[in-house]
């Protein structure tokens, strides 16, 4: 955990600093007071400064990451609430809101931007390591669905054609779902393939399992 | 539009303090130049431009609402 001392005339002004500083809400601090400034007789003799000392407080990455995709939400002046709750390592934002829609962005690349730019300021302001899920309306788990049933999908077909089937530029996390999906099926078999974040997976179809039910 | 940068940025960065945001006003388009210190230039690209990308797409869904289009330049 990161902790600095701060001088500046008053007590006051230090904490204002040290926000500044780590870009948190003082809520999100602890704050020592190792000297409190005296401003001396008439403010002449014996001026002396104020300091303290600021550690980030343990649980405040679950008070960053809200307020951070709070904030930054707000500036797009989009009206929303936000909760938040741990779940196991992880932090879950979900934003409850009328206009979301446009936060999830085409293809759920919004929502996306948003976690990941989350994800940094957490980590660096609390210098830990934990993953920010950013969700609304459920679209996290509606997407997995629907990723389910396209690679449920997609493994028949690569069955029936006997040909291998590619979904193209899926995000790492989207081809974890994929390869899971078709994990449990002896007759295929999945693969990523390609450099990046984007990377194409392959559903192939085995070949020495001799399928009776042949279909064009 | 300018607030909504200027808070990323300093929420990324290492020296907020540093952040500059200066916007010029077009008539369709508004380009938003963000300035940062030199050793925080990277934080703001990062890994594959991916950090960038991010900022884009989030002001790309913010301008949305505002019926005009802003682009982001990083000033080195």
């Amino acid at each position: 955990m990161s902790s600095i001392e701060i001088e500046a005339k008053t007590t006051e002004e230090a904490i204002k600093k040290a926000c500044e500083h780590f870009h948190l809400t003082e809520g999100a601090l602890d704050i020592e007071v190792l000297e409190s400034s005296s401003t001396g007789i008439f403010g002449l003799v014996g001026n002396r400064k104020a300091k303290i000392r600021v550690t980030v407080k343990e649980d405040s990455a679950i008070a960053v990451a809200q307020e951070t995709l709070r904030k930054i939400i707000s500036l797009m002046s989009i009206d929303t609430k936000i909760s938040a709750v741990r779940k196991g390592d992880d932090i879950v934002l979900n934003i409850e809101g009328n206009n979301t829609g446009i936060l999830i962005g085409h293809k759920g690349r919004t929502l996306e931007a948003l976690e990941f730019i989350v994800n940094k300021a957490v980590n660096r302001a609390t210098e830990t390591k934990v993953r920010v899920i950013v969700d609304t309306e459920n679209y996290r788990k509606r997407k997995e669905e629907s990723l389910k049933g396209l690679a449920l999908k997609m493994g028949e077909q690569a069955k029936r054609t006997k040909k291998t089937v590619t979904i193209d530029s899926v995000n790492p996390h989207d081809r974890r779902i994929i390869h899971l999906a078709l994990k449990g099926d002896s007759q295929i078999q999945t693969k990523s393939d390609g450099e990046g974040l984007f990377k194409k997976v392959h559903i192939i179809p085995n070949r020495k399992k001799t399928n009776k039910e042949e279909s064009g | 539009m300018k607030d909504l940068i200027t808070n990323i940025a300093k929420a990324l960065v290492d020296k907020p303090e540093e952040v500059v945001v200066t916007v010029i006003e077009g008539e369709q388009t508004s380009v938003i130049e963000l300035k940062v210190a030199k050793e925080d230039l990277g934080k703001i690209i990062g890994k594959q431009g991916r950090t960038a990308q991010s900022i884009r797409t989030i002001l790309n869904a913010a301008s949305k609402k505002m019926h005009k289009r802003f682009v982001l330049e990083l000033i080195e």
